[in-house]
This record gives structure tokens, sequence and C-alpha cells, in this order.
């Protein structure tokens, strides 16, 4: 049977739930991947400081670039024998003025350069169009083609904005691989706990939880409603979630915690 | 069908103006203006990440949301844009799975579409609401009277009203951020801020154009319809997309201008004015010609003698 909701309960259930989440990245350490995406905020490239000054820079808008297909694109750099092995700067800082200048909520986001052009290994897939000058360069960057959003001159242009959110988006959803949330990319202000966090000396556990919920008391909320209180049904995040679980602690088991 | 109150109005509505559609409001000239701004909304690239709330909430200076905006928990239940906030952004999931097996979602930004020949500025009899030549459907509050007709007329069910307020409260929605756009190079809170340019502004019909475009170049990609062409006559806002409307919780609404109905709910609810006296009269007829069915006092006194 279920038992009515006590706070008693919910606060240890909390914990438990926050240990399982504080453990979870340990786990993942082990991982060489997870390790690679897991940037710390904190981490510089040794090139920071260049990159910043590289990102500074607007360069004049192409306007016209060689209608082809993606294959023939691929095809020709091929042919030219463009590769990784041809990357001036492997590591950028996606900052441009261009954006700044509408918005400016989120921090820069660190770009490997050569890192993703090796688990690629097809530069066509960013660099999708050849200036229609003969004389440009044969890759170029994303903002010489991709500027304002909405221009009047090139309508169906995609502003650099979305021209990075699009591609890199699609790209790590297609690939499954690599964050499609804001905060997998944009290092995000999240202020200093150990300022806010108010704690006696030894506390216990549930204490810890109280305090949690001080701040975050709709995050608690939310947690009385999901699979993880409940023990049964249906969440639209879970695999296979269409079929419900009828069998669990919300329901036939009579050990409720 | 539940038959909710404002779908009571607009059958009643019906009723009236089936009965007075007149000749004269059909030959009407249209206000609608020539080359409008407008916004078109891709469905294929909207990410859901309610940075257009965010952004419309500070442009408009309303109330902060009860919930954070980055929560996203707030999807998991349908929402209508209401007098805190001017849009919303929901979630449907309409079947398509992904290659582990998930539910693909499908994200819908709702707002006033700024109809082209607008139901809620003919419903007013004061002019507060009018069709700017930019394109925007715009509020004057300070020629509001509160009847709140708008709100009945409007086919998309957009405006709401502060009813939370007692002393003056307004009928809010949309401004398709008027202000911001009549500068030269304005854009609209929404479309400024998203990432991935799910909403592009521009001239309405270049945005057919690129909308007609996107569609031919990605046949896969995209159904062959494109939401405010031609629905009611137009709308400034229009919605393109993989899925079909009617799954996305679309409201289907005819091709025709829905203002000639508000408007002649308007017109037969001034032009029936008379309907009191008739109506009096008709009751006056029935008393007097009833009268003498009753026995009189008079008479069962006499009886009882
Ligand atoms: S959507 Fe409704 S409120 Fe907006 S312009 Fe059209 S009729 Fe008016
Ligand atoms: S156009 Fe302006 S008012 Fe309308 S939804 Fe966008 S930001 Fe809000
Ligand atoms: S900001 Fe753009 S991508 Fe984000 S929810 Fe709004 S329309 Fe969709």
């Amino acid at each position: 049977m279920t038992k009515p909701f006590s706070s008693g309960r919910a606060l240890r259930f909390l914990i438990a739930l926050m240990t399982v989440l504080v453990a979870a990245p340990a786990f993942a350490a082990g991982n060489p991947e997870a390790d690679e995406l897991a940037l710390s905020p904190e981490w510089k490239a040794p090139n920071q400081e260049e990159a910043r000054q590289r990102a500074q820079e607007v360069v004049p808008l192409i306007e016209a670039v060689v209608d082809e297909c993606q294959l023939c694109r691929q095809q020709r750099l091929r042919d030219v024998g463009l590769g990784v092995k041809d990357i001036v700067h492997s590591y950028f800082l996606l900052e441009s003025p261009i954006i700044k200048k509408r918005e400016d909520h989120y921090g820069p986001v660190r770009f490997m350069h050569t890192k993703h052009a090796a688990a690629i290994q097809d530069c066509a897939i960013c660099h999708h169009a050849r200036p229609a000058d003969p004389s440009a360069k044969e890759t170029v960057r994303c903002s010489a083609c991709h500027q304002e959003a909405f221009r009047t001159d090139h309508p169906e242009r995609l502003g650099l904005k979305a021209a990075y959110h699009q591609q890199c988006i699609q790209c790590h959803r297609d690939k499954a691989k690599g964050p499609v949330d804001c905060a997998g990319c944009h290092p995000k202000n999240v202020p200093d706990h150990k300022e806010l966090v108010k704690l006696g000396a030894n506390p216990e556990p549930w204490d810890v939880t109280e305090e949690c919920l001080r701040c975050h008391a709709a995050a608690g909320e939310d947690m009385l409603a999901t699979a993880h209180w409940l023990w049964k049904g249906h969440s639209a995040y879970t695999l296979n979630q269409q079929k419900k679980v009828i069998h669990g602690k919300g329901t036939t088991a009579i050990n409720n915690f | 069908m539940k038959l909710t109150r404002r779908g009571f109005f607009k059958i009643t509505g019906a009723a009236g103006a089936a009965a007075t559609v007149s000749r004269a409001y059909a030959a009407k000239a249209s206000p609608a203006p020539e080359d409008p701004f407008g916004c078109l909304v891709d469905l294929t690239r909207c990410i859901g990440c309610r940075k257009c709330e965010d952004a419309c909430n500070r442009v408009n200076d309303l109330p902060p949301p009860a919930r954070s905006f980055e929560d996203p928990t707030v999807l998991n239940r349908p929402r209508r844009p209401d007098e805190k906030a001017f849009t919303v952004v929901n979630r449907y999931f309409p079947g398509q799975r992904d290659a582990s097996n998930q539910l693909v979602p499908t994200f819908v930004k709702i707002q006033c579409m700024h109809c082209q020949e607008p139901a809620c500025a003919s419903a007013c009899i004061v002019g507060a609401l009018t069709k700017k030549e930019n394109g925007a459907v715009h509020y004057d509050v300070t020629r509001c009277i509160g009847c709140r007709y708008c709100m009945v007329a409007c086919p998309f069910e957009i405006p709401a009203y502060e009813y939370h307020d007692p002393i003056t409260p307004r009928v809010m929605k949309c401004t398709f951020c008027f202000e911001r756009i009549s500068e030269a190079g304005g854009l609209p809170g929404c479309a400024e801020i998203c990432p991935t340019e799910a909403i592009t502004f521009g001239r309405r019909k270049t945005l057919l154009a690129v909308a007609k475009k996107r569609i031919q170049d990605n046949p896969a990609r995209y159904l062959q319809e494109i939401y405010g062409e031609k629905e009611v006559g137009g709308t400034s806002w229009m919605y393109i997309t993989a899925v079909p409307f009617e799954k996305l919780g679309f409201i289907d609404v005819p091709d025709k201008p829905t203002p000639r109905l508000a408007e002649t709910i308007q017109h037969s609810l001034f032009a029936y004015l008379w309907s009191p006296i008739v109506l009096y009269g008709l009751l006056g007829g029935i008393m007097w010609a009833s009268r003498g069915n009753r026995p009189h006092p008079e008479d069962e006194e006499g009886d009882r003698r």
C-alpha cells in the first residue's frame, strides 16, 4: 500500500538519490571519452589568448559560393588533397562580435578544431561550400559566409549564431555524441555554493537535504512526481516508456521505504 | 465535443452571423497592409530551449515566471499564452522514434499570429486593436473599454485579460515587439535570441518565398504546407513543419478571414437593438390575450354568492 507522503521519507530518498548523482561522475571517469567531453570550466587552452584575439576578427562577407552537392564538395576536397594535416588553428573560441552585438547571455564556446576533424574525417560536413571567387581559399571560417541573421540581401542564409547551433546540435544528434543542451557547450554561471550553503558542524544527512531544498524547493517537488519517488509509470525520458510499469513501490509493493 | 465558454460564444456568434451576412461587408476593402513584416517559425529547427519565452518576458517587462525558463519540466504539460506570457513553447510527441527507439519531440512556439485581417480588431468597437502597416496587430490600452470582444473573436484564442487587476486591467497578447521592429534593423525579442533561427524575421512576402524554397529543397524534411499563408486570410506569423499540424495542437481555421464574422456579430448586436421592443411588445400581447382566460376575482366572488 502506498503510504501518504512523509517529508522524512522524501528527505531520506533525496539523500540516496544525491549520493547516486554525486557518485555517477566518478564511474564515468573511467571512460576516456567521457573524460574528454567533461572539460572543467576552469580549463584553459595553452593558446587561449591567441584564440580570443582571433575570435574578435570580422572578415568581409563572401557573397557567392559554388553551387554543388555535398558529394561533389567531398570529391573536390579529396582532389585538392585537403585534410586534417592542413589544419592551421587547432583551437577556436567561438565568441564573435557579430553574435555579441545582438545577445550576450552565454560565455564563449571552446571548439577543438583538430579533435573534431580527426573524429569526423570529412571536412565537407562543416566547410560545406566553396567561395565562388577562384582566387579565394578552398575552406574559409564559418563567419566568412554566416554573419548577421535575417539579411535582406541573403534571406535564405543563416546568421552566425544559428549556423553554429544548427551545425553542432544536428551533428551531435546524428552521431549520438557530444552535448545537445545549452550548458554542455556554454560555461554556465553557477554561483559558488561554498558561499551559499550554510550547514552546522557534523550535519546529519537530512540536514544536508533540507539545506538543498531551501533554495531548490521546486526540484524537490518535481522529484516527488518522478519514477524515482513513485517507482511506477511513465516517463517520457526513459527507454520504451510506452510500456507502463504497474508493479513497484508506488503500487503493489508493501515496503515503501 | 466539450463546449467551452469561448466555443459557446463562437457558436452563438456564428448563428447570428449566418442570419445577417450582408453584401456590404463582403465588398469592404481589406485592411491588410501590402508589405508587412512577419516571422516564419520552422518547427524542424526548434530545439525547445524556451529562450524565446525568456526574451519575450524581458523585452515586455512581464512578471517573473513561477518556474525558471531553464526548467524543462514546464514542458510536461501543454500551455497557452496568457497575460503573463505572450508566447509559450509546447512539446509534442507525434510518434516518430529515433535510432535508440526514443520518442522524438516536436516543439511548437505559439503567440499571436498577427493576422492580415485580424478578427480581434474587427470585433473591437472602440478601435483599441489595429493592424499596423509593419504587420503588428497593435493594442492601445487608452482606448480599451475592457469588453473583451477580442477574446471571443480571435480564432486562435490568443488575447488574455488581466483579471487579477481590478483597477487597470489590460488585454494582453504578443505585441510583435511593435516598438522594436518599427526601428531600422530592429528585431522581435524572440527572433533575435533564438539560437537556431527557428524564427526567421523579415518581410512576409520574402518569408513565403524562403518557406517555399526550404520545402522545395528538402521535400523529405517538410510537409508541403505553410500554416498562415492562407489561414484566416493570411497571417504575419507562419509555420512550416515535418509533422502534420493537427498533431501539434494547431487550430483548424478556415481560409476566409473571420473578421467579417466578428463584424457581423457586432453589427447585428447593434442592428437588433430594436429587438427588446418587439420582445416586450410580444410579451405584452400574450398577457393581454390571456387576460380573458383567467377567472376574474370579482367573478369568483360573484360565484360564491
Ligand atoms: S491571432 Fe487573434 S489576437 Fe492575434 S491578430 Fe489574429 S485575431 Fe488578433
Ligand atoms: S514578437 Fe515580441 S511580444 Fe511577440 S512573442 Fe516575440 S518577443 Fe514576445
Ligand atoms: S528560442 Fe527558438 S529554438 Fe528555442 S524554443 Fe524558442 S523558437 Fe525554439
